[in-house]
């Protein structure tokens, strides 16, 4: 395959076959308790992908030309995780400043992604897989597109169930799972799709 | 007196607060690894170190802690930990580090880790805080061992990579793959809910 | 009392962020610059066990024994290295390194004195999903190839029963199909180079 479309296939590949959510359990925290209204996954999802991108690809600039030619990958946990906490604060502050209505949509949204796995996870995932920058960038995005489109179908689902008969032990959390794992089920079915040979 | 609270402190989140079942908190880190008792064991041995000592060394400290920068301080010591066990591991136990890979990394980012701290730590002494730590990680950890130990059994007909189940047993290949994680944590939540968690409301009524 | 707000207002954070800062990093790196000779004989250990285990050589996996084992018996031209098995025989192992579904796949090939049959597999290092595509780690799947010469087509799990038939890994469809594209070209560029000498 030309390298020029591995990128491409590991953007589709993080969105649909290797959901972030669905297949590595990231950011199930948030993906649990944010999932009961629409309006709300989406603002999250927005937000969560929005951050992924950029952190990133800032990570990736971070880790390549700073802590690789010093030798400091071992600190690369907490590096990253400053990164993104900074880079978090730094969109509230700006988005405070400039869009009272986006501050009020995503704003308090924005403490809860740094603490969301998914971020740093796709950080970690794509140092240890060894992508380029640009592949970094595009698998960061994907994973987000991908967070995005499954927590927007449990917001989808859970509206539909609100009228729904469950065991009261399955309740909440119990059957939001048995969902996530439907979807994961139903992730799979992807497969296919995406050839990389 | 003293002595009675650490065994309350210790049993809570054993029972009735176990930070799984009650607010399904942390699992991010782990559940994608319980498709195999051994890495579940090494996580959340690694899940445990971590909060017990951060809780210790954040309670140590509580006082001296400006407010305004909590929680940089708090990612801070709670990445330290995890780079201990990350280098740790990687010295030590290098097949296991590979296995792991950044599995190991996200215990930073585990909701139990951050949630004990703010929650407990840094309202009570450090010996407290660091029985609170261990307790709440045992609490997590057994319920993750118990997925675990279900999904490799019936993923693989083995447990700890030795075939239990002889060859008259079919895998049950969905267990070890993503859907069954979930499937399994549901079922876990289910019988909880069901059983002990109402047993205490009632007890509550009465 | 002014001073004394002045000072816990601005200065003691930054006191004290700066001193956990310092702590932390003084404790990372000195366990990071403890363990560093032994993280660097680890990695030397993976790789020889990989090129013995290529090769089929015996051993009980202890790093005494690979490292005499290795001495006695290997020596490195070019990037092959040549083992002398127990019987006298030589064989042939060589590093190559593919796509996998998520990242490199790097894996130790080798073949007996015909260049064609092959005596196994190792992989050095790979990045699939645990649980799923990391099971090409497993020892049933990198023992299948072990006297067959290939090339290979890929068959659903437990069902391959010719000698061109590769057992794929259930769940790993892509990680399967990548690995088997990485054997294929092993065992046409050993081919080309036997064809050369």
């Amino acid at each position: 395959m030309p390298d020029m479309l591995f990128p491409v296939a590991v953007f589709f590949a993080a969105i649909f076959t290797d959901n972030i959510l669905l297949t590595n359990y990231l950011g199930m925290c948030s993906f649990l308790s944010v999932s009961k209204e629409l309006e709300t996954s989406a603002g999250l999802g927005i937000a969560v992908t929005f951050v992924l991108a950029v952190t990133t690809a800032l990570n990736w600039v971070v880790y390549h030309l700073v802590l690789v030619p010093f030798e400091l990958e071992y600190l690369r946990f907490i590096v990253f995780i400053i990164i993104i906490a900074a880079f978090v604060q730094l969109i509230e502050m700006v988005i405070e400043r400039y869009s009272e209505g986006l501050y009020f949509a995503l704003g308090i949204f924005l403490p809860l992604i740094t603490v969301n796995c998914a971020i740093l996870g796709a950080s970690l995932f794509m140092i240890i897989r060894d992508y380029s920058f640009i592949t970094s960038f595009f698998f960061g995005l994907g994973s987000g597109i991908g967070w995005f489109i499954a927590i927007m179908a449990m917001a989808g689902i859970r509206q539909r169930l609100k009228n729904a008969k469950i065991p009261p032990g399955l309740d909440g959390a119990g059957i939001a799972l048995v969902i996530a794992g439907f979807m994961a089920m139903a992730f799979m079915g992807f497969s296919g799709m995406i050839q990389i040979s | 007196m003293a002595a009675g609270m650490k065994k309350k402190t210790f049993l809570a989140p054993l029972g009735k607060d176990n930070p799984v079942f009650v607010q399904i908190l942390g699992i991010c880190s782990t559940l994608a690894v319980t498709n195999k008792l051994e890495n579940t064991m090494v996580m959340v041995l690694g899940v445990m170190f971590t909060i017990a000592l951060s809780s210790w060394t954040l309670s140590l400290v509580r006082k001296w802690i400006p407010s305004r920068i909590r929680m940089m301080v708090e990612t801070m010591v709670i990445a330290t930990y995890v780079i201990i066990v990350d280098i740790s591991l990687k010295a030590f136990y290098p097949e296991m580090w590979k296995q792991l890979g950044p599995y190991v990394g996200l215990i930073i980012t585990n909701c139990i880790v951050m949630g004990r701290v703010e929650a407990f730590a840094l309202q009570n002494k450090p010996t407290l805080s660091l029985i609170d730590g261990l307790a709440s990680g045992m609490g997590y950890g057994y319920v993750l061992l118990s997925i675990a130990f279900v999904r490799e059994l019936l993923g693989t007909g083995s447990l700890w990579g030795f075939k239990i189940l002889g060859s008259w047993w079919t895998n049950w290949s969905i267990m070890v793959m993503p859907p069954g994680g979930f499937f399994m944590l549901a079922i876990f939540i289910w019988i909880v809910h069901e059983s002990f968690l109402k047993k205490g409301k009632e007890e509550e009524h009465a | 009392m002014k001073t004394q707000n002045f000072y816990m207002r601005r200065i003691h954070p930054l006191v004290f962020m700066a001193v956990v800062t310092i702590i932390c990093i003084l404790l990372t790196a000195s366990l990071h610059l403890s363990t560093f000779d032994r993280v660097k004989n680890n990695e030397q250990f993976f790789l020889r066990r990989s090129i013995l285990d290529a090769a089929a050589i015996e051993h009980d996996g202890q790093p005494g024994t690979v490292a005499t084992l290795y001495q006695d018996s290997v020596t490195e031209t070019n990037g092959v290295y040549q083992v002398k098995g127990s019987d006298g025989t030589m064989r042939y192992v060589s590093q190559l390194t593919g796509p996998g579904l998520w990242g490199p796949i790097t894996i130790m090939v080798g073949f007996a004195e015909d260049h064609k049959t092959l005596t196994g597999v190792s992989i050095v290092s790979q990045n699939e999903t645990p649980g799923l595509g990391a099971r090409i780690e497993e020892p049933w799947f990198t023992r299948q190839f072990v006297g067959k010469q290939g090339p290979f087509r890929r068959v659903e799990e437990g069902t391959a029963d010719s000698p061109e038939e590769m057992d794929g890994i259930t769940g790993a469809t892509r990680t399967s199909e990548s690995f088997k594209n990485i054997m294929n070209r092993a065992i046409t560029e050993s081919a080309t180079k036997s064809g050369g000498q």
